[in-house]
């Protein structure tokens, strides 16, 4: 990885580091004057209504959109400045099953693998080690299309791994899946901030809420609250994630 | 209301929400039929008559002068040689060269039968045939009183040696197959490509690829080079098939056709990742390419010679690709014409490429920040 002096910069120990980061798309403000820091190795979920503006964060976090002022800094890098270089930090996954539905397991791998450079003895490697993991390795010359849905989104996450991200992004990874499914999910999830990756999650579940290092919500492109859940809980007054989600966003 | 209005209300409700749709289906139709039935027609129009006239008699000029300059015969560029006469025809700079041999005067007043010589382009048959009936007869009349006025009334006629050049039987066939070819090529790579592009975008995998280091340029160029390919490879097997079952001559060089399609796939690709650029469903862009693709066939002088449109329509095919590799398929296989005769092609097609491609790089670059 290329380290010039704009993209060292990091806060120690903040794998995100956002101050004023706004986004407006005529004269809506999507995004609204956001703080936040996440620190390296924690498991940050990133909570809302639908339209509260957290898509349009994660994509200007994610180099995907341009930021109409405010900065941030993801693995080390400025966004909105050195987008290929942050885009080699990060790994992404959307809510979407974006993975070729008419390819094999270990096809869709070879792809994003050779997106990152990845090939020969390392890939191999490398798959040889995330596709146990994520209980894929039976299936690698299945279609992704023929394949369940919670593998298929497994699938999604390990081609998102392939490169060893700093930071991994992940928006609603566990859409309409059992809660099964869900729960060996963030097992995965757990094994990977554990090795230190960083994890920013959207959710809808509030469960999954729980399984968060701390949460914040946003509201019409504001952060109205930031803290662990159970900070949040004593803050609200709220029984559980659920109760405090809905206090905020109704408040 | 019945179910059958409830499902076709809705319908229409869907339509209206889908504005790019909407102006596809009602407005585009209509500016087809207004450009078309304006600037298509197979009339004999515009035949550009080149004449070289060796004799340079009171007589053999009044013969020149036979061709009227108006709707059907347009004076063509001059010639000072037979070679430079044939190299006119073989370039498709004129259309009909007429070789008035010297000794035309001297052979009219002593009655002999002068040797007139009519050449006609015969790659697009159905005018040429009409062409040559209409300019011999003409030229005969016209030889008739010449011959009459010297005092030899009903004198041997002059009888022109008509010849069709690059198409002397004058089938239809190989003016068609060319034009066939280059449809194919055109739909292979327009079409397709931008459908690929379009399908990713439904399908999200555009998006993922955005979030990898992956530049735009690099995207284009891992969608588009497949898809060359596969154009190339029906290029040749269509070629092949043509020169082999048709019998299409294969005039001039394979490998100023391979420069030719080069250039033209740049341009068509291009023009497919513009189509997907500007489409959000593969429905959109199957759309907006078959636009293209009609008016490009119409406009390319692939029925309907261009030389025939009135002056706006034909300033208009100065915009369409697919009038120039036409050109260059139809010119290399019947014509043998090579890349200096093609020069105007290669250039606007070169031109057009990178306008295209640029327009499509663009816009990605634009969509990914």
């Amino acid at each position: 990885m290329s380290a010039t002096s704009s993209t060292s910069t990091s806060v120690d120990g903040l794998a995100v580091h956002v101050r004023g980061l706004t986004r407006r798309f005529g004269d809506f403000t999507a995004v609204d004057g956001l703080d936040l820091d996440v620190r390296e190795g924690e498991i940050f979920g990133f909570l809302g209504a639908n339209g509260a503006g957290k898509t349009t964060a994660i994509r200007m976090l994610c180099g995907l959109l341009q930021p109409s002022s405010g900065s941030a800094m993801v693995a080390g890098v400025e966004v909105g400045r050195h987008a290929r270089e942050l885009k080699r930090r990060i790994g992404y996954m959307s809510q979407r099953f974006s993975l070729y539905d008419d390819l094999t397991v270990d096809e869709n791998v070879e792809f994003f693998g050779g997106i990152y450079g990845l090939e020969g003895a390392p890939l191999r490697e490398r798959s040889e080690e995330l596709l146990p993991l994520l209980g894929l390795a039976d299936r690698r010359r299945t279609q992704a299309g023929a394949l369940p849905l919670g593998y298929k989104q497994r699938l999604a996450l390990g081609c998102s791994l392939l490169h060893r991200p700093r930071v991994l992004f992940l928006d609603e990874p566990t859409g309409g899946v059992d809660p099964v499914a869900r729960r060996r999910f963030w097992d995965l999830i757990y094994a990977q901030a554990a090795a230190g990756t960083t994890v920013f999650v959207t959710t809808h579940y509030m469960d999954e809420a729980e399984y968060c290092g701390r949460v914040s919500i946003m509201v019409q492109g504001k952060l109205v609250a930031l803290d662990t859940p159970g900070g949040l809980k004593a803050l609200t007054g709220g029984r559980d994630m659920q109760d405090v989600f809905l206090r905020l966003v109704e408040a | 209301m019945s179910v059958l209005g409830t499902l076709v209300r809705k319908e229409f409700r869907q339509l209206r929400r889908d504005p790019a749709l909407l102006r596809l289906v009602l407005i585009l139709p209509v500016m087809q039929l207004l450009v078309m039935s304006y600037a298509l027609n197979n009339d004999l129009r515009h035949l550009r008559v080149s004449v070289l006239d060796d004799d340079r008699t009171p007589l053999s000029r009044r013969l020149v002068e036979a061709f009227p300059h108006g709707v059907t015969f347009t004076p063509g560029p001059g010639a000072e040689g037979e070679a430079e006469l044939g190299r006119l025809l073989r370039e498709g700079r004129c259309d009909i060269a007429v070789h008035i041999p010297a000794g035309f005067a001297r052979d009219v007043s002593d009655g002999r039968s002068p040797a007139v010589g009519l050449a006609v382009d015969g790659s697009n048959s159905s005018i040429a045939g009409r062409g040559a009936g209409y300019a011999e007869a003409l030229l005969t009349r016209e030889a008739a009183r010449l011959a009459t006025e010297n005092g030899r009334p009903g004198g041997t006629p002059v009888k022109p040696a008509v010849r069709f050049y690059h198409n002397p039987e004058l089938e239809s066939r190989l003016y068609m197959v060319p034009g066939i070819i280059v449809i194919l090529v055109t739909i292979i790579s327009a079409l397709v490509t931008g459908l690929a592009v379009v399908r990713e975008k439904e399908l999200g995998t555009l998006e993922q690829i955005r979030v990898t280091p992956v530049t735009p340029l690099q995207m284009i160029a891992g969608k588009t080079i497949p898809f060359a390919l596969i154009a190339l490879v029906d290029l040749i097997l269509a070629t092949l098939f043509a020169v082999a079952w048709f019998h299409v001559p294969m005039a001039g060089s394979p490998l100023v056709l391979l420069l030719g399609v080069f250039l033209y796939l740049v341009v068509t690709l291009g023009l497919g990742l513009l189509a997907s650029a500007v489409s959000d469903t593969q429905q959109q862009a199957v759309f907006t390419v078959w636009f293209f693709l009609v008016f490009a066939i119409m406009l390319s002088g692939f029925f309907f010679p261009v030389q025939n449109m009135p002056p706006w329509a034909r300033a208009l095919t100065w915009l369409n690709p697919m009038r120039f590799f036409m050109a260059i398929v139809r010119g290399v296989l019947l014509r043998g014409a090579g890349v200096g005769d093609l020069a105007r092609e290669f250039s606007m097609l070169a031109l057009m490429g990178v306008a295209a491609f640029g327009g499509a790089v663009a816009l990605f670059r634009r969509a990914s920040d």
